[in-house]
């Protein structure tokens, strides 16, 4: 599970919970300015995620670490999949967050709307 | 592939459109789609702005040339405009970039009205706003023709 906050010019994404012991950091800051949108996106779990490293897979339990897919770097924290929101990112060691949260549809409403201004 | 897209969103509300349908309907693979328009809404906005291009353009276009009022409404009641109107219902409310396009466009219309028929700004807006009324209501032509000869007695 992670938490998602604005903070003045950053998005900052906190991993929480027992996936700590899997992801393999708990927080990452990301300028807004490197944000470009934010999606609920259930159905990414079913795709495949690429090779991990480092991280860990238990199927069907846990998804968290670092997966690289076409010649990509994605971070995966899912656990339950229909409140994975993906966060697109540019510019940044990543590619792109997937996240579990609480509220799929309010974390992409913050994110969108702190784009827009 | 934008053009896809205008026809998925234009056909259902927002939220019922996931990235599963739109993965599936516009052929593109998930990490292409993030990549080129970093979200779901990023698509959606490019797919409005192809709808104002593409359908509300030339209808503003036709209208210009429109005699009266009764083909203005006909020229508005029989264009495509789903996408428009779902827009205007359901995303302009929460998202102000999805709200200034479709202010504009409607604007766009109305202008278009109100110069072909040198009718003042405000009568061009109540058009624009009863045929998209009609548009919406699926009103028989019959329904515009009532308001048109109130509106053009000698026609």
């Amino acid at each position: 599970m992670a938490q998602v906050r604005i903070d003045g010019d950053d998005l900052v994404v906190e991993i929480e919970g027992m996936n700590k012991l899997w992801a393999f950091k708990s927080r990452l800051t990301v300028p807004l300015a490197n944000v470009r949108g934010a999606t609920a996106d259930p159905g990414i779990a079913a795709d495949p995620k690429g090779i991990r490293a480092p991280g860990a897979r238990v199927p069907g339990v846990i998804t968290a670490g670092t997966f690289h897919l076409d010649g990509e770097k994605v971070f995966w924290d899912v656990r339950d999949p229909a409140k994975a929101v993906v966060v697109e990112l540019a510019d940044e060691r990543y590619a792109r967050l997937v996240l579990q949260v609480d509220d799929p549809r309010a974390t992409v409403a913050l994110v969108e709307n702190a784009l827009i201004r | 592939m934008v053009r896809a897209a205008v026809g998925l969103f234009g056909g259902r509300a927002y939220d019922g459109v996931s990235v599963d349908d739109l993965v599936s309907h516009l052929g593109v693979h998930r990490n292409s789609l993030y990549k080129t328009f970093g979200s779901k809404r990023g698509l959606y906005l490019a797919a409005l702005r192809r709808h104002l291009a593409d359908d509300v353009r030339p209808l503003a276009d036709a209208l210009a040339g429109a005699p009266d009022a009764a083909t203005a409404l006909r020229l508005v009641t029989s264009a495509d405009l789903g996408l428009l109107v779902l827009a205007a219902v359901e995303r302009a409310p929460v998202d102000e970039e999805a709200a200034a396009e479709v202010r504009a466009a409607l604007d766009a219309v109305d202008r278009a009205i109100a110069d072909a028929l040198g009718a003042p700004a405000d009568l061009a807006a109540a058009l624009t706003a009863a045929a998209l009324g009609m548009l919406v209501r699926g009103a028989p032509g019959s329904v515009g023709a009532a308001l048109a000869r109130r509106l053009d007695p000698s026609v």
